[in-house]
């Protein structure tokens, strides 16, 4: 408990900091390009478009879930989030790596550096959000209160990936192993997650049940339930009772981890 | 330059014991996460800092003389607060900037100029303070047009130049210099030396001096603290300190 608030002060005072380093490691990473920020949205763009063309037209699976709605909806909300959890799961496993000026050189506290990773992150997703109410307005789907399911999502995947991204950072500074693992991992989470499928239409039970604790499914889910399925999230309790599972054992485990590490980072890196 | 002794105290060792833990390998690295600390037995422990207990008053000037590996680094790392100790306190009133490896810390991807822009957000200035900072910084710095190129582009000299402009530019509380005036050409050291005594002159300013050079430590500071092996061999007058350093090589 000690620990948690602890985390939770020093992300507090250094609010100011955190926030600024965020907005400053986007404007470092569009530098040295003329199109700067248009690089941004230029890979998840052709991403999307490569897997509309692959399965509507290419595999004809577009008519999985019986909906109106175009199917380029439910491919932008599963992929949209995606963007975002790849980015932590390839950079955000090692964040003291890239900032190790702050590990070592500078008074910083620890727990404070993945979040401004998460945030620079983070203005990009809201960027893509932006993009995934543009068509969907565009498809003439109406303003309703479903759309409030974003918001919270964009919140949850946030807090979940951020305390994610601690973690794995402090196991990958004490042991490559883990960002070796993690590494490994990235890709097949992209094809078991339910990004490019339906996970609740696959007619196994004991899979979909352990879908549910993963969860990036969980997170798609929710987007889906807001511009796709119309529908609540509370209509599918398996998938929250699974996120909520897997969200207390990974605060506990990160809070266990950082006591233990926290200290020694500074020593390793 | 003087202390009284009814000064603050800037920064303060209590009984301060900083024991690193040296893996034989890395897979019992790896299994230390799991497994309670200080049980297993592949550790070695090499003690940088052993009971060590000082205090130094706001506005003293004090040098640390040891030779390599005498724990010197260590204590200033405590200090600066990127590293803490195992055993013991550490108390540090005031903001420290630190020399600590000039070269080192700067996103060599980012120009001279976006440096001192990262490095003013991660001290916590506000954008006005970082307005007002630049220019001091470039100045000083002296880098002509280099200044907004990348990093990587600089020599070694060149980076040393920014990383020491950037230190004593930001009015620090407390000033670490760690072998960092050996840096730059010599009209460029003339400069340095210039202006730590201008920040000493200042009497709030607490400045810390490690060398094993004496003659560098007796131009610039009044008390000595010689370190050998982690603990301290001696604590006195700047003369006195560098008399028993000297006769102890």
């Amino acid at each position: 408990m000690g620990t948690l608030s602890e985390i939770l002060k020093e992300q507090w005072q250094w609010r100011k900091q955190i926030l600024s380093l965020g907005l400053f490691d986007l404007k470092k990473t569009s530098a040295g390009a003329v199109l700067g920020p248009l690089w941004f949205f230029a890979k998840p763009a052709v991403y999307i478009l490569v897997f509309w063309f692959a399965l509507e037209v290419g595999l004809r699976s577009a008519d999985q879930t019986g909906s109106d709605v175009p199917y380029i909806l439910w491919l932008m909300g599963g992929l949209i989030p995606w963007f975002y959890i790849q980015e932590i799961l390839g950079t955000g496993i090692n964040v003291f790596k890239r900032y190790s000026y702050l590990v070592t050189k500078i008074k910083f506290p620890l727990a404070g550096i993945p979040t401004i990773f998460s945030i620079s992150t983070f203005v990009v997703q809201l960027g893509l959000v932006v993009a995934l109410l543009v068509v969907y307005f565009l498809c003439g789907l109406p303003l309703d209160l479903y759309l409030l399911q974003l918001p919270v999502a964009l919140v949850l995947m946030f807090v979940f990936f951020n305390m994610f991204s601690l973690v794995t950072s402090l196991l990958s500074a004490i042991s490559k192993d883990f960002m070796n693992l993690m590494k490994t991992l990235s890709t097949p989470l992209f094809w078991l997650s339910g990004i490019i499928f339906n996970v609740f239409n696959l007619g196994i039970p004991v899979i979909e049940l352990i879908l549910m604790l993963n969860p990036i499914t969980f997170i798609v889910t929710m987007y889906r339930c807001a511009v796709y399925d119309k529908m609540w999230i509370w209509d599918k309790p398996e998938a929250i009772i699974g996120f909520v599972v897997v969200f207390v054992v990974t605060l506990l485990v990160t809070l266990v981890i950082y006591r233990r590490t926290h200290e020694e980072v500074a020593d390793v890196l | 330059m003087s202390s009284s002794a009814e000064a603050p105290v800037a920064i303060k060792f209590d009984h301060v014991t900083k024991t690193y833990k040296l893996y034989e390998n890395d897979r019992q690295r790896f299994f230390s996460i799991f497994s309670s600390r200080d049980k297993r037995k592949l550790i070695t422990k090499v003690n940088a800092s052993n009971d060590l207990s000082f205090e130094i008053k706001k506005g003293e000037a004090v040098a640390f003389l040891g030779h390599n590996g005498a724990g010197k680094s260590t204590a200033l790392k405590m200090i600066t607060g990127v590293t803490f100790p195992t055993k013991g306190e550490v108390i540090v009133n005031g903001t420290v900037s630190a020399l600590l490896e000039l070269t080192a810390g700067f996103d060599m991807a980012l120009t001279g100029r976006e440096n001192i822009h990262l490095r003013g957000h991660a001290m916590g200035l506000d954008a006005d303070e970082i307005a007002a900072l630049e220019p001091k910084v470039v100045e000083f710095a002296d880098l002509g047009v280099y200044i907004d190129q990348p990093v990587r582009t600089y020599s070694s000299g060149m980076k040393s130049r920014l990383g020491f402009a950037f230190a004593v530019s930001s009015d620090p509380e407390i000033l670490v210099v760690d072998e960092a005036l050996s840096v730059g050409d010599k009209q460029f050291q003339q400069k340095c030396f210039a202006r730590v005594r201008e920040i000493m002159e200042d009497e709030n300013v607490t400045v810390l001096f490690v060398t094993h050079s004496s003659s560098a430590a007796q131009e610039f500071c009044t008390r000595g603290i010689v370190l050998d092996k982690g603990t301290k061999k001696f604590d006195g007058s700047i003369q006195d300190a560098i008399a028993f350093y000297e006769s102890h090589e």
